[in-house]
């Protein structure tokens, strides 16, 4: 086997990138089908295909990296480069909402009845189940880097249970909040209130998903000894995007929640 | 010199003795001697049978949606006949 004379990952070649770009094909016109024509087939297979090409590349990455060594510092840097740039459009992503929601309730039109929240729109308590969220999601970073430290110290089931406590969190999160988004006595069509409220909250409670997603498959390594005291990026990523979600709920609730009430 | 380096990360990876019964066992060095081997077998499908029919069940799925994504395309493209 011919050895490289560098520290980078020439990877083997893959079918991945070709068929996630035609599963997102699938899924676009998939979208299109359903809204304009009522057939839900080919919406269908784009989101099997894309969730099966996802599985097999992330599964192809663990077995690179955990099983063939290919992961050498200077590629886990030019991955932890990679999340922070990831991290950061997302950041962004999140900024255009917050503008929406700002644009509108900063200066209400007479159509609203100059007024923030609008007339005739009842808006949620902050005090109540979303302050529970907000204790939820900062327990969980806490609960998070518990668990970081637990790896970095080799004290697997201490490990273990901080991650597993922090996936529970998770969970409690979104089902308190599909409880909420049943309950609220407003929906998204509710005008611009409803529209930013529903939009904004809503691709953050995707967000969540995606996190607790990411934290479970982190766990289910951890049982499986793939990480090592030093070497555990896949890990770091997870928290890194979790401490995301969590700041992005905190401005959430300042802005939309308390302020905007 | 990637010998040498699998071989720290092997030692590096500490496995805490405990007297109770550990309920998962640590098959990462089986697998790191599966995907090591020098079979030509690229990563995807290196391993083993049930790898191909994984990756044939989505290239199957893939193809075939696009076709019938393409068909569909044409026929909205196309005016719809008055009676």
């Amino acid at each position: 086997m011919a050895h490289q004379a560098h520290s980078y990952h020439m990877v083997d070649p893959s079918p991945w990138p070709i068929l996630g770009a035609s599963a997102a094909l699938l899924t676009t016109s998939g979208l299109t089908m359903w809204f304009h024509f009522h057939s839900p087939y080919l919406l269908i297979m784009g989101l099997t295909s894309t969730a099966l090409v996802m599985l097999q590349w992330w599964r192809d990455v663990v077995r690179e990296s955990t099983f063939q060594g290919h992961h050498t510092p200077t590629v886990q840097k030019g991955l932890r480069y990679g999340m922070v740039l990831f991290i950061t459009s997302e950041a962004f992503f999140f900024l255009g909402f917050f503008w929406a929601f700002f644009h509108s309730s900063l200066a209400p039109t007479p159509e609203l009845g100059g007024q923030w929240p609008p007339v005739g729109i009842k808006p949620l308590n902050p005090m109540e189940v979303p302050l529970l969220n907000t204790a939820i999601l900062l327990a969980s970073g806490v609960t998070v880097t518990w668990a970081h430290h637990s790896i970095t110290e080799a004290r697997r089931k201490q490990a273990i249970f901080a991650l597993t406590l922090t996936v529970l969190l998770g969970f409690y999160f979104t089902a308190l909040q599909a409880m909420e988004y049943y309950e609220a006595p407003f929906s998204i069509a509710d005008g611009v209130y409803g529209s930013t409220f529903f939009v904004a909250t809503g691709f953050h409670g995707l967000h969540v998903i995606i996190g607790s997603t990411f934290l479970s498959v982190c766990l289910l390594r951890l049982i499986k000894y793939h990480f090592t005291s030093n070497h555990h990026f896949g890990f770091e990523a997870a928290a890194w995007y979790w401490h995301f979600v969590d700041v992005v709920w905190l401005f959430l609730y300042i802005a939309i929640y308390w302020w905007g009430s | 010199m990637w010998r040498n380096m699998l071989a720290l990360r092997q030692i590096s990876q500490r496995t805490i003795n405990t007297a109770s019964r550990r309920q998962y066992v640590n098959r990462v060095s089986e697998n790191q001697k599966l995907f090591q081997e020098d079979n030509g077998l690229p990563v995807h499908l290196k391993g083993g049978a049930k790898d191909s029919l994984l990756y044939r069940a989505t290239t199957g799925l893939t193809v075939f949606g696009t076709m019938y994504a393409l068909y569909y395309l044409l026929v909205s493209s196309m005016p719809k006949k008055p009676n």
